[in-house]
């Protein structure tokens, strides 16, 4: 095993934690397989018995729709894992993975996998660490995003100022987080606009009031007996009111 | 501390007073409130349609108190003691909510416009019915326009809401109106827009207003088909609370509260 294919194995995102000593010792476990344009990794409900860190080339993740046709989820490509997450919770596959071209990938078998986690403290503390980072990461970005959505429910923008806008689009898997994040405040710049066009969209009424007319139906009615002794009587009125 | 008279008044008719009057009392009742409502639509009586009462149940109006032959005491139709159907108006059973109805018979009608209003007898008539049925508010839905007894329930108002729709022969009179309420020295002095196309800018519509009149405008309620179609059948605000008329309706309240 070269120290390419070392190197390979902690730029994947799985084993990026592990110690030189114990990628080795992950390395020594694998096997190197290649496929070509076409052929399936796995398909939907196979037994998941391994997982791969892809070397080279790209794949797609696809699952079928209920007509029976096929249904692209997802591409990966160099430094990605597939699988890993099937092997921990042993359930069948549950998406197909196909070559897109070439493609070089390391093949660790799920007794490889158990023997490993079961003698190679570094390698299981390791990947665990990977682990845990993978939550942190999304944690804070899910935090992220409930102190926007509140904010955004309150139609308070401000953090929008305040933000950069995320784009990072690597497509690593703990990416999603971040790809969330930015799914979410490129909605709300979106929603925002909408809504300041919607708001000059609304009509404005113009108003005219007649001024000498205005004046000229005042004086009508302030001008007869009838409004001038009103007027006295009122004011006599509310005094008595006050004063009871 | 006396009672406080209310007048509602539009100068364009079917501006939606009565229905204003209507909720806006009931809203205040249900605060606890002692309220009376009388009707001085003499012409068009309608406001009595809004508390469920109709023909068969309206005992002595107005109108006999006007002509001699009936007390304000006896005038007075206590809302909440009597069984109402629709439920917003049952809402207000064991409220302090008087109506004072005028009469809707023709011949009665005919008579009194013939006749003309005693005015000093109204007068005294909105002051007992005040001290007699110990009312904190008194609401007085009025006739649109200016004839000599709306000018005089503005005159004894302590508290005038003016109603108009957003639209320009509205505003036109409106002008005049709350000059007169000026020059009448009403202490209170409030505007409601009432009927408003939701296309339009409602805060836009507000701020336009109370620069053209400097006066307050408590709110602009939109133009709604359900309180179209609830065709004064029932207390819509008391019905359906959340609904955007009846939020802004409400809006009101703590004007009329706080007003001094
Ligand atoms: N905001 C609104 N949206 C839709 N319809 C309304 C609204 N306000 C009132 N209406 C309706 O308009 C009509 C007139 O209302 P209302 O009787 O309260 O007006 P008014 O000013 O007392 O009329 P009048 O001048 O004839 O006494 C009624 O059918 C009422 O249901
Ligand atoms: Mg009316």
């Amino acid at each position: 095993m070269t120290g390419d294919i070392l190197n390979k194995i902690r730029e994947t995102e799985f084993f990026k934690e592990l110690s030189d000593d114990a990628s080795a010792a992950v390395a020594a476990k694998a096997s190197i397989r290649k496929f070509a344009v076409g052929d399936a990794l796995m398909r939907k409900g196979d037994p998941a018995d391994s997982f791969f860190v892809i070397l080279d080339g790209h794949l797609k993740i696809v699952t079928t729709d209920a007509k029976g046709d096929e249904i692209i989820i997802n591409k990966v490509g160099p430094g990605e894992s597939i699988g890993e997450l099937a092997l921990v919770d042993e359930r069948p596959r549950s998406a197909g993975v196909v070559a897109l071209d070439a493609v070089e990938a390391l093949e660790l078998t799920k007794e490889a996998f158990f023997d490993l986690l079961n003698h190679r403290l570094d390698v299981s503390l390791g990947i665990l660490r990977g682990f845990s980072n993978r939550l942190r990461f999304s944690t804070t970005y899910i935090e992220k995003v409930i102190d926007w959505s509140q904010k955004t429910a309150e139609g308070d923008y401000s953090f929008m100022e305040q933000t950069q806008p995320i784009n990072n689009r690597t497509g690593n898997d703990d990416d999603k987080a971040a790809q969330l994040l930015s799914a979410f405040y490129s909605m709300v710049r979106k929603v925002k606009a909408r809504e300041e066009t919607l708001k000059q969209e609304l009509e404005r009424l113009t108003f005219e009031i007649d001024q000498e007319r205005r004046k000229k139906e005042f004086d009508e009615i302030t001008g007869s007996e009838f409004y001038a002794k009103l007027k006295e009587q009122a004011k006599s009125l509310r005094q008595k009111r006050a004063d009871q | 501390m006396a009672g406080k008279i209310v007048s509602i008044h539009s100068f364009r008719g079917g501006t939606g007073k009565s229905n204003t009057t209507a909720n806006l009392a009931s809203q205040v009742a249900m605060t606890g409130k002692r309220v009376g409502v009388v009707d001085t639509d003499i012409q068009s009586p309608g406001i009595h349609v809004l508390f469920g009462l109709d023909e068969h149940k309206m005992g002595k109006t107005l109108n006999d108190y006007l002509h001699g032959k009936a007390s304000i005491r006896e005038v007075g139709y206590s809302v909440g003691d009597n069984k109402v159907e629709g439920e917003g108006r049952s809402q207000l059973a064991g409220k302090n909510l008087f109506l004072f109805p005028s009469s809707i018979k023709g011949k009665e009608i005919s008579q009194i416009l013939h006749e003309g209003v005693d005015f000093n007898k109204l007068n005294e008539g909105l002051q007992t019915a005040i001290t007699e049925f110990n009312l904190d508010y008194l609401f007085i839905d009025t006739h649109p326009g200016l004839n000599e007894e709306t000018l005089l329930s503005i005159a004894t108002s302590d508290i005038l809401i003016i109603i108009l729709r957003p639209d320009n022969q509205d505003l036109q009179g409106t002008a005049v109106t709350v000059d007169v309420a000026r020059s009448l020295d009403v202490p209170n002095l409030f505007l409601m827009v009432n009927k408003a196309l939701p296309k339009y800018d409602f805060a836009e519509i507000k701020k336009d207003i109370e620069e053209q009149f400097q006066a307050i405008v408590t709110s602009v309620l939109p133009l709604s088909f359900d309180m179209a179609e609830n065709a004064s059948r029932d207390l819509f605000s008391l019905r359906y609370p959340d609904h955007e008329w009846s939020k802004a309706l409400k809006n009101i309240v703590p004007h009329i509260l706080n007003a001094k």
